[in-house]
């Protein structure tokens, strides 16, 4: 395993956590909780972007860990933690199953039944009266001690998962990810069980996807099938392509400008689908490799000259 | 016996439309290798000016079926446009591109989402009824209108096949979609072709919104739930495949209808769902998919 880079992500998740202490306006603390779930929502579908495909089915996942950590926590009384990892391994559970089916198929194929997993998943809650029927499931509160930290709490957690799939990236179960995007074939001569790791990278990638779904819902008490529209991957997706998906740092830059300025706008009474689909069409459009790629390339060509 | 009659009508009738949908779908896959979500926007775009241009036409004293066949016109050249825009600042750069140009797509409905609410309103728009009275085939009743829309569905997937068949432009959509490589080593120009195959499909879309916006109420949302369903043809018939497309619509259709004669619509999406995943494990490809 090569350079893990410890001493940035330590600066800056310290810097990240040091903001959520500083934010006490719940406006603020609701934008930054939104940030933090986004970010983690974000890594969890580049995560299956490693091995070469898109995972529309992240908004169904996300749906099913905020429902089950909000039934365990509203219906069965559990703890606020055991609630939160059981939305995760709820939300891997399903996605082992799903995902032994789905993943034979490839590309298009892939893509387009993830998204209608989860128009399925979405009319599913809906009609379900223990969960809540279309108004959704209500009383989703975190112990009484933690409400003035929730920020810190959820960002402290998303930092972690996030953290843990870039080790996963860069381990050698990682290079296995990436053998599988480039030739498929190839990684089968050499042994491999092709559809086993992409099973596992699916469960991983949706056990946190879970756990993002399991914040949204003690973050804001209140859930709905309409927060789990295949919308929340397409905003995944722009958070990844506007900040570049080559590298982890992408999808949190990208988060972190395309959620902020969102709320600005949204603030200023402009439409946001208007603006996140202008984003996503001048990213892909003049940003082939996003905010962090530009950076990148500005770098080298400084770096370049400086050599000279 | 009379049930049984009714539920292939509305299956043919809802058929239809989802066939002239998915036509537009796999013709755009099979030729630039795009997935194009915003497709549902060219179907409700025309859909849209169907509703607004037959009330204000019928205000002029004009005859129904007359306003009508003007707003089909309308609607069809604003959809071209559109769909001229979308291709030339968009899905010409992203051919062969399956993730580049289904992120271009997914911008693409979110700024038409709110271009559409913008310009025409949340509000759903009725189309005052174009031909009145009813048919009754084998006992069954039928609007006159869905028979109409259910002809005119018809007659334009024979006419796409004979096109796709026998015609020089219809030869090359297919060596293109088999294999573009080997299709331009023969002279087929690549470009033109892959722009006439996307403003083929967007007159598709055109039509079929602009069949379905009489017989049924016009929203700027009127396009995810053909979408969604046009989509789940596709997969099950084999992305690309004009025949797939066909077999896929009547498929879904078919289980839509009785599913909901029998059960609840709620059903029958999680049944249609359920297809999707056999067919799935049966064929990776769907039913008649190869490339």
């Amino acid at each position: 395993m090569d350079n893990l880079r410890l001493p940035y992500w330590a600066l800056c998740t310290a810097l990240a956590l040091a903001v959520t202490f500083v934010v006490r306006d719940p406006y603020l603390a609701s934008i930054v909780n939104l940030i933090s779930i986004a970010a983690l929502v974000a890594v969890s579908l580049r995560f299956v972007m490693l091995i070469g495909e898109l995972n529309f089915a992240t908004a169904a996942f996300m749906g099913l860990g905020a429902y089950a950590a909000g039934a365990a926590t509203t219906i069965l009384h559990w703890p606020f933690a055991l609630a939160l990892v059981f939305g995760g391994v709820v939300a891997a559970a399903i996605s082992i199953v799903f995902g032994y089916i789905t993943l034979r198929t490839r590309g298009p194929y892939f893509l387009l039944i993830g998204f209608a997993f989860t128009e399925a998943v979405r009319i599913l809650y809906s009609k379900s009266m223990a969960l809540g029927g279309t108004s959704g499931m209500v009383g989703i509160f975190p112990p009484v001690g933690f409400d003035a930290w929730m920020p810190s709490l959820i960002m402290a957690v998303a930092a972690v998962l996030i953290f843990a799939l870039y080790v996963l990236e860069r381990s050698d179960f990682g290079k296995i990810l990436t053998a599988i995007r480039d030739n498929e074939n190839v990684a089968r001569t050499v042994g491999l069980n092709i559809l086993l790791c992409k099973v596992a990278c699916f469960a991983i990638a949706s056990f946190a996807a879970g756990i993002a779904g399991g914040l949204h819902a003690f973050a804001n008490n209140v859930i709905s099938p309409g927060d789990f529209s295949f919308l929340v991957a397409a905003f995944a997706l722009a958070y990844v392509k506007v900040g570049g998906e080559d590298n982890i740092v992408g999808p949190l830059v990208g988060t972190i400008l395309l959620v902020t300025l969102g709320s600005f706008a949204l603030g200023l009474g402009g439409q946001e689908h208007i603006f996140y689909g202008a984003a996503i069409i001048l990213a892909v459009l003049l940003l082939p490799d996003g905010i962090t790629g530009l950076a990148r390339r500005g770098y080298q060509r400084l770096a370049a000259r400086k050599g000279h | 016996m009379h049930t049984a009659i009714q539920l292939i009508l509305t299956s043919l009738q809802i058929g239809a439309v989802y066939i002239l949908f998915s036509l537009g779908l796999t013709l755009i896959f099979g030729v630039m290798r795009i997935v194009n979500f915003a497709h549902g926007h060219l179907f409700a775009i025309s859909a849209l000016v169907v509703a607004y241009t037959v009330p204000l036409l019928a205000g002029w004293n004009l005859p129904a079926l007359p306003a009508y066949l003007l707003g089909v016109v309308a609607a069809v050249a604003v959809t071209l446009v559109l769909g001229f825009l979308m291709y030339v600042f968009g899905f010409r750069y992203f051919q062969r591109d399956m993730v580049g140009s289904f992120i271009l797509s997914i911008g693409l409905v979110l700024l038409l989402d709110g271009v559409f609410l913008k310009v025409f309103g949340g509000a759903v728009r009725p189309v005052p009824e174009i031909l009145p009275g009813t048919v009754t085939i084998l006992g069954a009743p039928v609007t006159a209108q869905r028979l109409a829309l259910c002809v005119a569905a018809v007659i334009i997937t024979a006419l796409l096949y004979w096109a796709m068949t026998r015609t020089k432009l219809g030869k090359a959509l297919r060596a293109v979609s088999i294999d573009h490589e080997a299709a331009m080593l023969q002279g087929v120009p690549y470009g033109r072709i892959a722009f006439a195959g996307f403003m083929i499909a967007s007159a598709l879309a055109a039509l079929a919104g602009a069949l379905i916006a009489p017989v049924t109420i016009v929203s700027p949302a009127i396009g995810a739930d053909y979408l969604i369903k046009g989509f789940i043809a596709v997969i099950v018939g084999g992305l690309g495949s004009v025949p797939g497309a066909i077999l896929g619509g009547l498929f879904v259709a078919a289980i839509e209808t009785v599913g909901g004669f029998y059960f609840d619509a709620t059903s029958a999406t999680i049944a249609i769902f359920l297809l999707v995943i056999v067919v799935l494990l049966v064929r990776p490809k769907g039913l008649l998919g190869h490339g």
